[in-house]
């Protein structure tokens, strides 16, 4: 199963809703399909791996002597080259780096924080689709999970974009692994756009007032924003999936705040959690938490039409009851859960 | 027949298209404007010398517009590379647009073209992925060299407000890569080691200058058109570009980067002031869509192919055989959106 789910990325998936129109184009032909891209792809990995290795071999073998820039240059480029392809599509995403990434975030999924996910069949299989859902971890483990969740456990096997804040899209090294994994930056303009080409999203309207809330404060849906999404939703005819994620909260709990300790490095907070920073870098590891996600039944704005999205009063009213949806749904799995370690 | 005047023919993209509209519609129907005169090899085009930065040059130039017929001026005096003397641009870039904006108004000048630069938007991290034109440009942008190109195109837009004969097109072009742009980024990337800020990539635009010569040459048969993008087919991420050009890249972390940079400039070493990092940062994707809807311009060269233009162009003979499979794939996915 996981080979097959390696071979639809992005790129796979419109080529693949195109297959199923086409009425000549049977199963058989689809299989050859993936086994030709299947193919393709080994072929390039093991060339690219060779070319790793042989430039590895080059400069061992020349020793310290035989070190020049253009040697380290291809070294360099090598290495890069090894986990990132030389094509991104127009949003920045890498289909190759999401690759390398994959087995790391299904570890998370899988055995750390054994996820599991309900009501995957709300999700539409094609067109445009806005997930909501509550924000929390301090760090966007909860973003990358629902993208793992819909991913592997939606049979259209669906990238659901996440629109990260602007505050982890400013941060080094987490800015760019996010936009190469398929996440875009939490604004409007990008949202109508990527809605309007049919693609699925994924958006915490909380913002950062959810994800480093504290933990007394937890599984307390925090305020929407300003409904951004939802007169985005409206303007576009996108239904709305409810996203219920529990657990999260758990992985480093936000006892104290330094937030006087962040503004140096333009952090909007500066968490203290049992284990960070006075751990150091064990600070960093999240706890092994239980969680679910789970996805509710969508919520069709189409009746309204789109110029309700100039309606401020509609609009808050359908912001707040998404977000009673939300907090109902959360606090229904908490009350079922007995455990957090086991769920 | 009423004649097409081009500013700063010296510069790389005015001389280009003093050329192209010199083979296209003879060397009569188009004057140079410039502190120096066109190549030799331009012979018969008209030339009036101009010195933007003097007092008295919009008076001057309401004289030359009338004398010569002009109806239609492409003003391409703009530095790309920033100048130590921030002043003298000002005085150029900014001061000088207010100079021909009021004199083109004066003299009855149709259309005032305005060559300007995608990155007046500035790179910030909340950009969205694709700037349209609607976006402010960074108008408290703490580079000198995007405040005056701000101020600039601010000078055409008020004279074509209060004078609605006075037609006012801005085309902000992307970065330009190709054979023969030579600038401040291609002198980076003349060298080995170039340093990039740690834990950045961001997604780059890279022009070639065949397609910023059609655009500009479509713009000027289109009529006035307000502000227009003129960007590559793809976009390709900074490390991928420094990676195939077989760079060796040193990361800096950002913090250090800024004082670094800008001591390196007020030693008289560096490039560029350290206001641009954030260039290196953070992305300034613009979108193309309405140069495709109101020109019908939509640029032929990707970025990559840009750069791999300029490579073969700097390094003859070291280029590496290309890879038609990832290029293909490229193309389809970029037929959507860039």
């Amino acid at each position: 199963m996981s080979a097959q789910a390696k071979v639809v990325p992005i790129a796979g998936r419109r080529r693949g809703s195109k297959r199923r129109e086409d009425p000549k184009g049977g199963p058989a032909l689809d299989r050859r399909v993936v086994e030709l891209e299947q193919e393709l792809k080994e072929l390039r990995a093991s060339k690219q791996g060779e070319s790793l290795l042989v430039a590895l071999a080059r400069a061992v073998s020349s020793g310290a002597g035989g070190v020049t820039w253009a040697s380290l240059a291809r070294l360099q480029r090598a290495f890069y080259f090894a986990w990132h392809s030389e094509e991104t599509d127009e949003f920045g995403t890498d289909a190759r780096f999401a690759e390398t990434l994959e087995p790391f975030f299904e570890f998370l999924y899988a055995v750390w924080w054994r996820v599991e996910a309900t009501g995957t069949e709300h999700l539409p299989a094609s067109g445009p689709g806005l997930v909501v859902a509550n924000h929390s971890g301090v760090l966007p483990y909860d973003g990358l999970m629902v993208q793992v969740a819909i991913r592997h456990e939606h049979p259209a096997r669906r990238l659901c974009r996440m629109l990260a804040l602007d505050m982890f899209a400013l941060l080094p090294v987490l800015a760019p692994m996010l936009s190469k994994s398929g996440s875009v930056r939490a604004n409007p303009e990008n949202a109508e756009r990527l809605l309007r080409q049919g693609e699925l999203l994924g958006v915490f309207p909380e913002g950062v007032k959810g994800v480093g809330k504290r933990f007394r404060e937890r599984y307390k849906l925090a305020r929407f924003g300003r409904g951004g999404f939802v007169r985005i939703a409206l303007r576009t005819g996108t239904p709305i999936i409810p996203c219920a994620i529990v657990g999260a909260e758990e992985i480093h709990p936000v006892i104290g705040k330094a937030d006087w300790l962040g503004r140096p490095f333009g952090l909007p907070y500066f968490p203290l959690t049992p284990t960070f920073p006075w751990l150091g870098p064990l600070g960093v590891v999240p706890l092994p938490t239980k969680w679910s996600i789970d996805f509710g039944e969508p919520i069709d704005l189409r009746e309204h039409g789109p110029e309700a999205a100039e309606d401020p009063i509609l609009v808050n009213r359908i912001v707040e009851s998404v977000r009673a949806t939300l907090q109902r749904m959360v606090d229904g799995r908490l009350a079922r859960r007995r455990s957090v370690w086991f769920g | 027949m009423p004649r097409i005047a081009i500013t700063g023919t010296a510069s790389f993209l005015g001389g280009r298209l003093l050329r192209r509209l010199v083979a296209a519609r003879g060397a009569d129907a188009v004057l140079a404007l410039d502190i120096t005169p066109p190549p030799t090899t331009l012979a018969g085009v008209r030339h009036r010398m101009l010195d933007l930065t003097l007092p008295g040059a919009d008076r001057r130039l309401v004289e030359v517009f009338r004398e010569e017929d002009v109806d239609t001026v492409f003003h391409a005096a703009f530095f790309t590379t920033p100048r130590r003397d921030a002043s003298y641009s000002h005085e150029l870039e900014s001061i000088g647009t207010l100079h021909l904006a009021a004199a083109a108004a004066a003299a009855g000048v149709r259309h005032l073209l305005l060559r300007s630069f995608t990155g007046v938007y500035g790179a910030r991290g909340q950009n969205p992925s694709f700037l349209t034109e609607e976006r402010k440009p960074d108008a408290d942008s703490r580079l000198s060299w995007v405040r005056d190109k701000v101020e600039a195109e601010e000078h055409a837009f008020s004279f074509s407000r209060r004078y609605p004969g006075l037609g006012v097109t801005v085309l902000r072009f992307a970065t330009l890569l190709g054979p023969a742009v030579h600038t401040f980024y291609t002198r980076l990337l003349g060298s080995r080691v170039v340093p990039v800020v740690l834990g950045y990539d961001p997604l780059i635009q890279l022009l070639h200058p065949d397609d910023a010569l059609e655009a500009a040459a479509v713009a000027i048969e289109k009529g006035a058109s307000g502000v227009v993008n003129v960007v590559p087919r793809a976009t390709i991420t900074l490390l991928t570009a420094l990676h195939l050009s077989d760079k060796v890249t040193v990361p800096v972390p950002h913090p250090a980067a800024y004082p670094l940079a800008e001591l390196w400039w007020a030693a008289g070493v560096g490039e560029a002031p350290g206001g641009f990092i954030d260039y290196a940062r953070f992305p300034f994707v613009a979108d193309g869509e309405k140069a495709r809807a109101t020109l019908g311009f939509s640029a032929r060269y990707s970025s990559r192919e840009a750069l791999e233009s300029y490579l073969e162009y700097r390094f003859p003979g070291a280029g590496r055989p290309r890879t038609p499979m990832a290029r293909t794939s490229a193309g389809e996915a970029h037929e959507v959106g860039a």
